[in-house]
């Protein structure tokens, strides 16, 4: 995990920027003077604004409230000679796109394909974090988790093996205190690693699905990669479509979802020389 | 130098408080009785101007599609029993129907054509979207949905069906248990029996409650049945039907159980208990395990239980009780969360569940 | 390429759809389970607990006691208390130091400065009269009263006892078909209503909400405060006798207050049941745990995000206030200045219902901020009685010093006791100041719940003022 990235890329887009220029244009990010963006997700009432605050030095209010953060909030920082934007997700429980909030950050993370996504999790109430941080890996293996409240966590007594979860779950996992700015560091070190390529998360979508859907499932997952080969997640597209999640069947529809396929593997054109040259 | 006097543009002669009291009572008493919900002139007025010609031609063809789906067989008086008008009147809207070639008959007795099922089949469903709408994305009681989809299903579009089954994340079944006819009007089959022909012993899960008659519906309401609700059946008497249900004995007269309709479930354990008691029945201090969220429970409710974790299986534990007495705070899955007590009930725990 | 293939979009979302009607109803539910599943197994592995947790226990008996049938209200009631008498307290010092700043110190520079540049008359009179008085007074009677509250309230927010107090007030709130943490937007909206109405964002369920937002008003907030205590003290405290005249006048202004509440809930009870009867309804109150507040950042961050955002808003909507007040009060129409028709125009409503033509309009100049109701009482009544000595000049906002002073000029405009009352109740019962409508414009993004929002406590306080005002003319002599 080196600052500077010096080893030579095996291939030519190893470092490059993954996000998806065009639809993040779309969502309202300007993307002018930044080399990668950087998605904060996270349940409610996480510290999520805290972590936002200590990485981009600004003071947005944070309260003791579930549900603080209504608009999204952005957010720049400069960390290894890269210029990261920052984006604040509203608070969500799950990424069903069941509320509005649910459907602005699942759409972001999902269409704007953020290079990296950083979920901020509750380490005094794993369980229900970790439900937002599966849903997340479904979506893209680009993920750091942030393990907050650690102080929190210390003060009931609670041990938590962030190595064990990191193995299990495929991904870094940064224990912090985000408060006191305990772990910020190795935090922006895994966020540049994910970002420019360095660590690859190869997360482990062990998730059961209702033994009566295997088999429905299946036929729609193989259905779908025949359709568009290189889409990172059949798996969870072809979930969405069994929900009735109209967003999804839409994309489906119109083929929008091809563009995540094909983003997903090559570089974008402007993308790498000016990402270095800065 | 100016004072202010009475009103300079009343004579002060006209103006007396006790007569502009008088008026002033007046007015407030007309504007109740005019803008009173439900019962208020306006209301009354907007609810005769519903019931046109088309509104009456659509709930014919809703009732032939009916009569169809259940193999009756429609006749004159059983139109005008649907549409609460008068022998004459019914002729009127047949004839209506007829020149449209929305209906043919042979020898006294209507025949939809392939139109006027399609039609027919588009308000059903419209009806049927409608109501699911009702139920997961508003916080209209129980009760109103039916009497609201029927005004609604003469003003949605097909389009505007369309629209709102995209946003349902397209349903196949409406609150009831109906299954949803599709745009192209086909329809799953109603499956299932009476409650009244089954036998003793049997666990069963109800898969449709009867809207029509209202006021069976509503009694049925009134007892808490519901849809996928399970019940076991202990005494079928010619009297009276009698089930257990949710940790209690509840009685119906036959002819009342013969609008719900049910399908047997498999014997499992959760099914040898149907449904234990509700999480409001623990007092501070008391642990459970749930069992299964109540199917009245849906919609925004529902996700927001299953967001927060709250699934067969889960550990509950009651932590306190607001000094109001109402909201009690419980610890699930370490968040404290508080639930008003009518959320509460919709969360069933296992019988087994042990005290702290 | 995909042209060739068998395979299309359509293909598999038809098959998708079929298989929608095989799997039934539940599986959203199953799929949540399985997600559980797996994240409890993943938490399990990774989290050690300890036998026993005693730092678990001190939240517990922190709870026991704040949400006790014993201790939860009076508890309640004595933070509150003291967080408001913080608030009055501390912020009278302030307010005057500001005033005397800005009014007596920076406003004689600012005149002699225009004055050496030898600006029209009316330009100096439009901007420094009008702009600059205006937004000064808004600034001083305002901010020191904000900079002392919003940080108190964040700071019991920090540290999570907020959430308790919605806990232990939602079943009268749930009467009133409203959320518990209403409760809290209320509270705040005795700051300022309109971060009451951005408050409401802690309240998910959309009815609710709504509810919370179309309501705040009715919390009497910080610029109508001063009208009250000066009309209770001149009217009604003079009623009684004088060792009990301040008594009085203080019950006086909590009786408004708590009336204010009453028809919060009354409001509240009657939305939920008529236009917003449809809406989605569902409730959620996390409690979380407790966490102690750091201090400075929390004072800083409130600061920034509460008082300069109503300030920069009220400030934003004053000057254009003062403007109109100055020019109504010096253009001139037919010898008649502008304020004087207007005055005659809304003077037999203003008459009808207990209050006066120079009221009615001080409330439409007022809309931006409530703040300047008293001065623009004054001076228009100044203008209108044509009393002299008093006051700085036509347009020119001004306080009096003396309570008798201003009671003898109220007087001298035909104010009764009456008057007084229906003053008090219409600036609890009116439309809420524009800041207020523009965040409730912004929070809603309707505008017909904006319409609605204005429109209704205005007409409350009409139909309230009305017959008040009848009723006392025919029983009284």
């Amino acid at each position: 995990m080196s600052t500077t990235p010096s080893v030579a890329p095996e291939s030519a887009c190893t470092g490059c920027p993954a996000h998806h220029l065009s639809n993040l244009r779309r969502l309202g990010v300007e993307m002018e003077d930044w080399d990668y963006v950087v998605a904060l997700a996270g349940n409610p009432n996480v510290g999520k604004s805290t972590v936002f605050n200590s990485l981009t030095g600004l003071r947005q209010h944070t309260g003791n409230w579930p549900g603080k953060t209504v608009t999204r909030a952005e957010g720049g920082f400069e960390f290894g000679k890269q210029r990261y934007k920052i984006v604040d997700l509203p608070g969500t429980y799950s990424l069903l796109a069941t509320s509005p909030d649910e459907e602005v950050a699942r759409d972001f993370i999902l269409f704007g394909q953020p290079d990296v996504t950083v979920v901020v999790v509750d380490a005094t109430r794993l369980e229900r974090n970790l439900n937002l941080a599966l849903q997340v890996l479904e979506i893209t293996p680009r993920v750091v988790v942030c393990l907050n409240l650690m102080d929190q966590a210390r003060r009931l007594g609670l041990q938590v093996d962030d190595r064990r979860l990191a193995r299990d779950l495929g991904i870094p996992v940064v224990p912090a205190t985000a408060r006191y700015r305990e772990g910020l560091d190795t935090l922006l070190q895994a966020i540049a690693g994910v970002a420019t390529g360095d660590i690859v998360g190869k997360p482990h979508r062990s998730l059961q699905e209702p033994p009566a859907l295997r088999k429905a499932l299946t036929t729609l997952v193989e259905h779908l990669t025949q359709l568009h080969p290189g889409l990172p997640n059949p798996r969870w597209v072809a979930l969405r479509l069994l929900d009735g999640d109209e967003r999804i069947t839409a994309a489906v529809r119109s083929g929008e979802i091809a563009d995540l396929a094909t983003a997903q593997g090559r570089p974008l054109p402007t993308a790498p020389a000016a990402a270095s040259a800065a | 130098m100016m004072t202010f006097g009475p009103p300079s543009l009343l004579p002060a002669a006209a103006y007396s408080p006790a007569l502009a009291l008088g008026v002033g009572v007046v007015v407030a008493l007309l504007s109740v009785v005019a803008f009173w919900p439900h019962t208020g002139l306006i209301a009354r007025w907007t609810r005769f101007r519903r019931a046109n010609a088309r509104v009456l031609a659509e709930d014919a063809l809703k009732h032939l599609c009916k009569c169809e789906l259940e193999e009756r067989v429609p006749t004159l008086a059983s139109i005008a029993g649907a549409l609460q008008i008068s022998l004459n009147h019914t002729a009127d809207v047949v004839e209506y129907l007829q020149s449209h070639r929305l209906i043919a008959s042979r020898e006294g007795e209507f025949e939809l054509t392939a139109e006027g099922r399609n039609y027919g089949m588009n308000i059903i469903r419209a009806h049927r979207l409608w109501e699911r709408h009702l139920a997961d994305q508003t916080g209209l009681a129980e009760a109103e949905w039916h009497g609201a989809a029927e005004r609604k299903e003469h003003r949605l579009t097909p389009e505007q069906a369309d629209a709102l089954s995209a946003s349902l994340g397209h349903p196949t079944h409406d609150p009831h248990g109906d299954p949803i006819p599709t745009a192209e009007g086909e329809i799953a089959p109603a499956g299932g029996r009476s409650l009244a022909a089954m036998k003793p012993g049997q666990a069963v899960r109800i898969t449709h409650i009867e809207d029509e008659p209202e006021a069976v519906y509503a009694q049925l309401v009134a007892d808490g049945l519901h849809v996928g609700q399970v019940l076991r059946v202990s005494q079928v008497e010619p009297d009276r039907v009698s089930f257990w249900s949710e940790g209690e004995e509840r009685r119906l007269a036959p002819v009342i159980a013969a609008n719900v309709t049910v399908a047997p479930v498999e014997s499992t354990l959760a099914e040898e208990h149907p449904g234990g008691r509700g999480l409001h029945t623990l007092a501070p201090g008391e642990a459970g395990v749930v069992q299964s969220l109540s199917p009245l429970c849906r919609g925004p409710e529902r996700r927001r239980f299953l967001d927060l974790g709250i699934l067969p299986g889960t550990r509950v534990q009651a932590e306190m009780r607001s000094p109001g007495g109402d909201p009690t705070a419980y610890r699930i899955r370490d968040s404290l969360i508080a639930l008003r007590q009518e959320q509460a009930r919709l969360i069933l725990l296992s019988p087994e569940s042990e005290a702290a | 390429m995909k042209t060739s293939h068998p395979i299309t979009a359509d293909r598999v979302l038809r098959e998708a759809q079929t298989l929608r009607w095989k799997i039934g109803a539940t599986f959203h539910d199953d799929l949540v389970e399985s997600l559980y599943k797996e994240a409890s197994r993943l938490a399990d592995r990774a989290v050690t607990r300890p036998g026993d947790t005693p730092r678990f226990d001190l939240d517990r008996t922190v709870d026991r006691i704040v949400t006790s049938r014993v201790w939860g209200f009076p508890l309640m009631l004595l933070l509150f208390a003291g967080v408001f008498w913080i608030t009055i307290a501390g912020a009278n010092v302030p307010s005057r130091w500001l005033a005397t700043l800005l009014l007596d110190t920076v406003l004689p520079l600012l005149k002699q400065f225009s004055a050496s540049l030898g600006l029209p008359r009316w330009i100096d009179g439009l901007c420094l009269d009008g702009m600059y008085r205006a937004t000064a007074w808004v600034v001083s009677v305002m901010l020191p009263p904000m900079a002392i509250f919003f940080p108190l309230f964040t700071l019991l927010e920090d540290f999570g006892y907020l959430p308790r107090v919605a806990f232990n007030l939602d079943r009268w709130f749930k009467r009133a078909g409203a959320h518990g943490k209403q409760s809290l937007t209320m509270m705040m909206g005795f700051g300022c209503n309109a971060a009451g109405v951005v408050a409401t964002r802690i309240i998910d369920s959309p009815r609710e909400r709504l509810i919370a937002m179309l309501t705040n008003n009715f919390a009497l907030c910080n610029g109508r405060w001063p009208t009250q205590i000066l009309i209770a003290s001149i009217f009604i405290g003079a009623t009684a006798p004088p060792l009990l005249a301040g008594l009085v006048s203080a019950a006086a202004v909590v009786g408004v207050a708590l009336l204010g509440i009453l028809a919060s809930l009354a409001t509240s009870w009657g939305l939920s049941r008529t236009v917003l009867r449809g809406e989605v309804s569902t409730f959620s109150l996390e409690l979380p745990p407790y966490r102690p507040p750091r201090f400075w950042q929390t004072i800083y961050t409130s600061l920034i995000d509460r008082t300069l955002f109503v300030l920069w808003r009220a400030v934003v909507f004053a000057v254009p206030a003062g403007a109109v007040i100055w020019l109504v009060a010096n253009l001139q129409v037919g010898g008649t200045s502008v304020a004087g028709h207007l005055i005659d125009w809304l003077n037999p409503l203003g008459v009808l219902i207990g209050l006066n033509g120079v009221i009615l309009l001080a409330y439409v100049i007022a809309i931006p901020a409530n703040e300047i109701v008293i001065p623009a009482v004054l001076v228009l009544t100044v203008l209108m009685t044509g009393t002299t000595g008093v006051g700085e000049g036509a347009g020119v906002l001004f306080e009096l010093d003396s309570h008798q002073a201003t009671l003898q000029l109220l007087k001298a405009g035909g104010w009764t006791l009456l008057t007084g009352v229906n003053l008090m109740l219409f600036s609890l019962l009116h439309n809420p100041c524009s800041t207020t409508l523009y965040t409730i414009y912004k929070e809603s993004g309707s505008w017909r719940w904006t319409v609605v929002a204005a429109l209704l406590p205005l007409a409350m306080g009409l139909v309230v003022t009305f017959f008040v005002a009848q009723v006392w003319r025919v029983v009284a002599p």
